[in-house]
C-alpha cells in the first residue's frame, strides 16, 4: 500500500487583541502585532499526527502567505510534520476565500496525490469557516466538518469522523481522499519535541512556490480573483467593563437589576 | 499462590535517567522516608509511591506514569532523606522521559504552548501584561538610574489576587525611597513552570532567552515576587561571577529594615502566622527573611504554625499543580489553613502567589471570615498605613 | 476576474433564503432570516423565496409563508431526509440555478456553513460568512454584509459588485422573528428531485442528541458559583424565566452539584450571551474565559473584593441567597401583569 499522505492548511495570523485598523487604506495594521500559529489550525495539526502515529505516512503542511510564516510553519515540523509547502506571491495578496481556496487547491495538487486535507475550523482573523469547505469542492473530494476524532480503514479507502452538533455529535463516514475540519479546541495539541526542533529549524524540507509555479490563472488569485470587496473597516474597541455597582437599599436594587437585565435583551 | 509477575528492565531508560539526573537515583538505599514524608499521604489512601518510583527508575522498570505528575515538588522527602537523594530532579528527569513520548497529563501541553504564544502560562494576552500597574507610573527598568529590577513573574501579573501583591511591594518599595524599575509588557517569563513539569529541552531554551534579556538590559540585581521564580534565577540561570544577584522580595525588605529604610512607624496589633513556601524555605534555606518583616511590625506577634520552617506543610500548588486539577479533598492547602486557624492567629502570611491563591480559596471555603490570607508584602503595607503613635 | 456561473443581466430580482430544518422542525436561524428577508424584499420590491428540502416536509413550507415568504421552492424526497453535503449540494444548486436570485442567504449552522461555502465555490461568487447585520442598497440591488474578524475585534462591510448569488450566511440570533401571519398567502412550488444513492458519498453512521443544551449560544446564562451553595434549582428557575440557561464554575461541579457539561470557561464551555448573570463566584481566570464574549455581565457576591467585580458591567455586593428569590419574584409578577 502506498504511503499515506496527510496536507494539514495551516495559516499564521496576527494575535487578535493587537490588532489596530487603518482607517485611510481600509487596511489592517498589523506592524505591532504578535504572530502565531491560527489556534484552530493547531487542533488540525493534532489530528493529522495522531493519524501518523496509528496509520504511519506523511504529514505536510501547506500555507499561503508571505515570507515570514516561514519559521511559524517549522513549528509544526517540529511537532513532526515532515515538509512545508508555502505559497508565496504578491499576486496572493487581498485574497478572499474563493482566491485563497483556488490557490491552496493549486498547491495540494501540485504536491502530489492526497489521502486526507486537515484544515483547522476557522481562521482567528477572517473568522469566515468557509476555507475546508471551499477548498473541497475546488478538489472535487468529500468533507467531513468539525471533527473532533477520526479513524481509517484503508481497506475500504474510508474516514470515519465523530462530528460535534449542537447538544450531541454524529458519526460520519466519507470515501478517501477526504477534506477534514478539526473542530477548534477539540483537543490538544502536542507540544513541540526538542529533539525534532533543531533538525526542524535547519532542515531544507521548505518548498516555496509562486503563482508562476503553480501555474495559477492570474484572475483567479489574490485580489483579483475575489468577488468581494471591502467597503468600510473599522474597529471594535477591547471591552472595558462598566464596573458600576448597584447600591441602594434591597428592593430598588432588585428592580434595577431587573430594568439592566431586561434592557440587555 | 501469586502470578510471577515478570519486570522487564530497561538498561536504556536508566542510562538516559542517569545522564538525565546525574545518577540522582543510583544512592538510594530504600529505606522508604520518602513515602512516609510525602504529603499525599495526609490526604489519600492511595498514596505517592516515591521509594517505588526511585526503585523503578533505579532498575528502569517503566509504570510510574500515572502517579508522577502528582508530586508538588515540596521537597519533604529531600529534607528528610538520609542519603541526600535529589528526589526531585529524579521526579523531573521521569518527567521529561514522558515528554519525549508524548505520554504527559491533560493541560500541560497547553502550559507549554501558552508560554511559547503568550510569554506566560496563563493564556493571557501578552499586550496586558504590565496592565496591573496601571496608574503607578513605574519608570522602565533603566541600569543607570535603578538599583533593583522588580521581576514580577506571570501569576502576578495576571492572576487578580496575586496583583494586588505586586501592588502592595510597589507601595512599600516607594515609601522606602527605592529606586527601582520593571520591564513592563516585555518582561520575560521565567520558565519555572516548564522546569516543574520536567520539559527540560524547552526550560533551557527560556533561560537562554531570558537569560539574554536581563544581559542586554544590565540587570545584576533583581527581586522576584514568587520564590519559584527566584529559585529558577538563583539556581537555573547563568551566574557570571558576581553579576547577577536575584533575591526574594522579602529577603530584601529584610535587608531594607537592616539598613533603616524601611521603618514602621505605626503599629500592626494582629496575631499572625507564616507559611513558610517550599521553593524559598526548604528550597533555598530562607525561613527568617519573612519572619524578620514581621517581627519588625510594631505589636504584630508572631505565632509559629506546629509543623514550620523545614518541616511547613506545601500549599499543594508547586510542581506544575496549579494547572491540574486536585479535587476538594485532597487539596493540602485545606489543611494548612486549619492549622493556621488552630494557631489563634488572625492573620495568614504567605510569600508566594502560588500559597496565597491555594491557601485563600481553602480558608474561604472551610473557615470564612476567620482568617486573612495576606502575603509579606500586603501586611507590610497596612503596618505603613497606620500612624505614628 | 472570472464570471461567476450567471452574472447580474441574469439575475431575478429576487431574495432566497435556504430554510434549514431538523426532524420536521425549521431552524430558528431560518425565520429570522425570513423576517429580515422580508423587510429587504419590502424595500426593493423584490420576492421572498423559500428553499426547503427534506422528507416529508410540505408542511414547513406554509408557515415559511406564514413568516413572510412569498414563495417557497420545496424539494422533497427520501435522499434528503437527512443533510448530507452531496444531496442537499446537488439539489440546492441547481435550484437555484434554475431561479438565478440576485440573493442567497443561508444560516450560519453546522451544516448551513458546509453548504454555503462549498456552493459558493460551484457558482464562483463570493460569500460573506457569519454575518452580524445586513442592509440593502436601494438604487444598486447591493446587499452590504457586515462581518466581523479577530474575535469581534474589527468589523468591516463587505459587498459584491459583479458575481451572483450574492451569498451570505446569517448568524443565529442576530434578527429578530417575525410572528406568523397566516393569512399571508404564497406560492407553493414543487421542485423535481433527481438524485441517485450512489451520489450520496457521506453515510451518516450515527447521531446522537443528549438532552444537554448548547450553552454556547444561550441568550442568558446564569452561571452559580461556591457561593450559590449548590442550589442550582433557583438558579433554572431564574434562568427559565429569562429564556437563558445555567451553568457552573469548577467547585459547584466538582462537588458533584450539577453536572460537569455546565461547567463554564477554560477547560469547559465558552459562552457568548447577552446577559451573564454570574451569582457566588469569585471570578477566577478560567471562568472569566467563558464569559469575556458576554454583552453585559452582571455579578453578585458577598465578597466587596471579589475580583469578578472588575470583570462586570453592574455588580451588587450581597448575598445571592436574598437576591436571586427577589429577583424571581419581580421577574414572575412583571410578567403576570403583562399577560393580565
Amino acid at each position: 500500500m502506498p504511503e499515506l499522505r496527510i496536507v494539514v492548511c495551516v495559516k499564521v495570523v496576527p494575535k487578535s487583541e493587537e490588532i489596530r485598523v487603518d482607517y485611510a487604506t481600509k487596511l489592517l495594521d498589523r506592524s505591532n502585532a504578535r504572530s502565531e500559529i491560527n489556534p484552530p489550525d493547531m487542533n488540525a495539526l493534532e489530528i493529522a499526527l495522531g493519524v501518523k502515529d496509528r496509520y504511519g505516512g506523511r504529514v505536510d503542511i501547506i500555507s499561503m502567505g508571505p515570507p515570514y510564516f516561514e519559521p511559524w510553519l517549522r513549528v509544526g515540523l517540529a511537532m513532526g510534520c515532515d515538509h512545508i509547502y508555502l505559497l508565496s506571491d504578491r499576486a496572493f495578496g487581498g485574497a478572499d476565500t474563493l482566491a485563497t481556496t483556488y490557490t491552496l487547491a493549486r498547491g495540494i495538487e501540485k504536491s502530489g496525490g492526497v489521502d486526507l486535507i486537515i484544515c483547522g475550523e476557522e481562521s482567528a482573523d477572517g473568522a469566515t469557516g468557509q476555507v475546508p469547505a471551499g477548498l473541497a469542492e475546488w478538489l472535487n473530494i468529500s468533507q467531513l466538518t468539525l471533527l473532533t476524532e477520526i479513524s481509517l480503514d484503508l481497506e475500504r479507502r474510508v474516514a470515519t469522523g465523530r462530528r460535534s452538533l449542537k447538544g450531541g455529535y454524529e458519526i460520519l463516514e466519507a470515501p478517501l481522499p477526504c477534506l477534514v475540519s478539526a473542530k477548534t479546541a477539540g483537543n490538544e495539541p502536542r507540544f513541540m519535541d526538542f529533539k525534532r526542533k533543531n533538525w526542524a529549524y535547519e532542515t531544507e524540507r521548505v518548498t516555496i512556490w509562486n503563482a508562476a509555479d503553480l501555474k495559477a490563472d492570474p484572475d483567479h488569485i489574490g485580489l483579483k480573483g475575489s468577488p468581494t470587496t471591502v467597503s468600510e473597516l473599522a474597529s471594535m474597541p477591547v471591552r472595558e467593563r462598566k464596573r458600576k455597582q448597584v447600591d441602594g437599599n434591597f428592593q430598588s436594587a432588585v428592580e434595577e437589576l431587573v430594568s439592566i437585565i431586561r434592557g440587555a435583551l | 499462590m501469586a502470578d510471577d509477575v515478570r519486570l522487564q528492565l530497561d538498561d536504556d531508560l536508566v542510562e538516559r535517567l542517569n545522564a538525565l539526573t546525574g545518577g540522582a537515583a543510583a544512592v538510594c538505599y530504600q529505606c522508604g522516608t520518602c513515602t512516609a514524608s510525602c504529603p499525599w499521604g495526609l490526604v489519600r489512601e492511595d498514596h505517592l509511591p516515591v521509594r517505588t518510583i526511585i526503585h523503578q527508575a533505579q532498575l528502569g522498570v517503566p509504570g510510574w506514569q500515572d502517579k508522577l505528575w502528582l508530586c508538588t515538588t515540596c521537597g519533604q522527602c529531600e529534607a528528610l532523606c538520609p542519603r541526600g537523594v535529589k528526589i526531585i530532579d529524579v521526579f523531573r528527569g521521569l518527567r521529561e522521559l514522558a515528554w519525549e513520548s508524548n505520554h504527559v497529563e491533560k493541560g500541560l501541553p497547553s502550559l507549554l504552548w501558552s508560554i511559547y504564544w503568550n510569554e506566560n502560562p496563563w493564556s493571557q494576552p501578552p499586550s496586558q501584561r504590565a496592565a496591573w500597574a496601571r496608574g503607578l507610573d513605574i519608570p522602565v527598568f533603566d541600569d543607570k538610574k535603578h538599583e533593583i529590577l522588580l521581576y514580577v513573574g506571570c501569576t502576578s501579573s495576571y492572576d487578580r489576587r496575586a496583583q494586588k501583591i505586586a501592588r502592595a511591594l510597589v507601595t512599600v518599595l516607594n515609601t522606602a525611597g527605592v529606586k527601582f524599575g520593571y520591564l513592563g509588557n516585555d518582561e520575560p517569563c521565567c520558565g519555572e513552570s516548564a522546569l516543574s513539569v520536567g520539559n527540560l529541552d524547552y526550560f533551557n531554551e527560556i533561560v537562554n532567552k531570558t537569560a539574554g534579556i536581563f544581559n542586554e538590559k544590565k540587570v545584576t540585581q533583581l527581586i522576584a515576587i514568587s520564590p519559584h521564580c527566584y529559585d529558577v534565577f538563583k539556581n537555573h540561570y547563568p551566574q557570571t561571577a558576581d553579576t547577577f544577584k536575584p533575591l526574594h522580595y522579602t529577603q530584601y525588605l529584610a535587608q531594607l529594615i537592616t539598613d533603616g529604610r524601611l521603618k514602621f512607624p505605626g503599629a500592626l496589633k494582629e496575631k499572625i502566622t507564616f507559611q513558610d513556601p517550599c521553593y524559598l524555605g526548604r528550597h533555598n534555606a530562607e525561613y527568617e527573611g519573612p519572619r524578620q518583616v514581621l517581627s519588625a511590625i510594631p505589636e504584630a506577634e508572631v505565632i509559629e504554625m506546629a509543623a514550620n520552617r523545614s518541616d511547613g506543610l506545601c500549599c499543594g500548588g508547586g510542581g506544575g499543580r496549579m494547572w491540574l486539577e486536585t479535587i476538594n479533598a485532597e487539596r493540602f492547602s485545606n489543611l494548612r489553613a486549619k492549622e493556621a486557624e488552630k494557631t489563634g492567629a488572625g492573620i495568614l502570611a504567605t510569600a508566594c502567589p502560588f500559597c496565597i491563591v491555594c491557601l485563600e480559596d481553602s480558608a474561604k471555603n472551610l473557615i470564612p471570615g476567620k482568617l486573612r490570607v495576606l502575603d509579606i508584602a500586603e501586611i507590610a503595607a497596612l503596618a505603613l498605613e497606620k500612624p505614628r503613635e | 476576474m472570472p464570471p461567476s456561473r450567471y452574472g447580474v443581466n441574469e439575475e431575478s430580482k429576487s431574495i432566497w433564503v435556504y430554510l434549514e430544518q431538523e426532524e420536521g422542525i425549521l431552524e430558528n436561524v431560518s425565520l429570522e432570516m425570513l423576517s429580515k428577508g422580508r423587510e429587504m424584499a419590502d424595500l426593493l420590491k423584490w420576492k421572498l423565496v423559500g428553499l426547503l428540502l427534506g422528507s416529508g416536509v410540505g408542511p414547513l413550507a406554509l408557515e415559511a409563508i406564514a413568516r413572510g415568504a412569498d414563495e417557497v421552492r420545496v424539494a422533497d424526497h427520501p435522499l434528503l431526509a437527512q443533510f448530507t453535503i452531496e444531496g442537499h449540494g446537488l439539489v440546492v444548486f441547481d435550484a437555484v440555478m434554475q431561479g438565478k436570485p440576485s440573493i442567497f442567504l443561508l444560516g450560519a449552522t453546522l451544516n448551513g456553513r458546509d453548504l454555503a461555502g462549498r456552493l459558493a465555490v460551484r457558482f464562483r461568487t463570493g460569500l460573506n460568512a457569519d454575518c452580524t447585520n445586513l442592509h440593502m442598497d436601494e438604487k444598486d440591488g447591493l446587499l452590504v454584509s457586515e462581518v466581523s474578524g479577530f474575535g469581534g475585534g474589527v468589523v468591516a462591510m463587505i459587498e459584491m459588485h459583479n458575481h451572483r448569488p450574492q451569498m451570505a450566511t446569517v448568524r443565529p440570533g442576530v434578527f429578530e422573528m417575525r410572528e406568523p401571519d397566516i393569512t399571508r398567502k404564497g406560492d407553493i412550488i414543487n421542485i423535481p428531485v433527481e438524485l441517485k444513492p450512489e451520489q450520496i458519498k457521506t453515510r451518516i453512521l450515527e447521531r446522537v442528541r443528549s438532552g444537554v443544551v448548547d450553552l454556547t449560544r444561550v441568550p442568558v446564562l446564569v452561571v452559580g458559583g461556591r457561593g450559590v451553595n449548590g442550589d442550582f434549582v433557583i438558579l433554572k428557575k431564574l434562568a427559565d424565566l429569562l429564556g437563558g440557561d445555567v451553568g457552573a464554575t469548577r467547585p459547584p461541579v466538582d462537588a458533584g452539584h450539577i453536572e460537569r457539561e455546565r461547567q463554564i470557561g477554560q477547560t469547559g464551555v465558552v459562552s457568548s450571551p447577552k446577559v451573564a448573570l454570574c451569582c457566588g463566584l469569585s471570578g477566577a481566570f478560567h471562568l472569566l474565559v467563558g464569559i469575556e464574549k458576554a454583552d453585559v455581565v452582571v455579578s453578585i457576591n458577598t465578597d466587596p473584593d471579589a475580583p469578578i467585580f472588575e470583570f462586570s458591567d453592574y455588580y451588587i455586593v450581597g448575598d445571592v441567597g436574598q437576591y436571586l428569590p427577589a429577583l424571581i419574584q419581580t421577574l414572575q409578577s412583571q410578567r403576570e401583569a403583562s399577560h393580565a
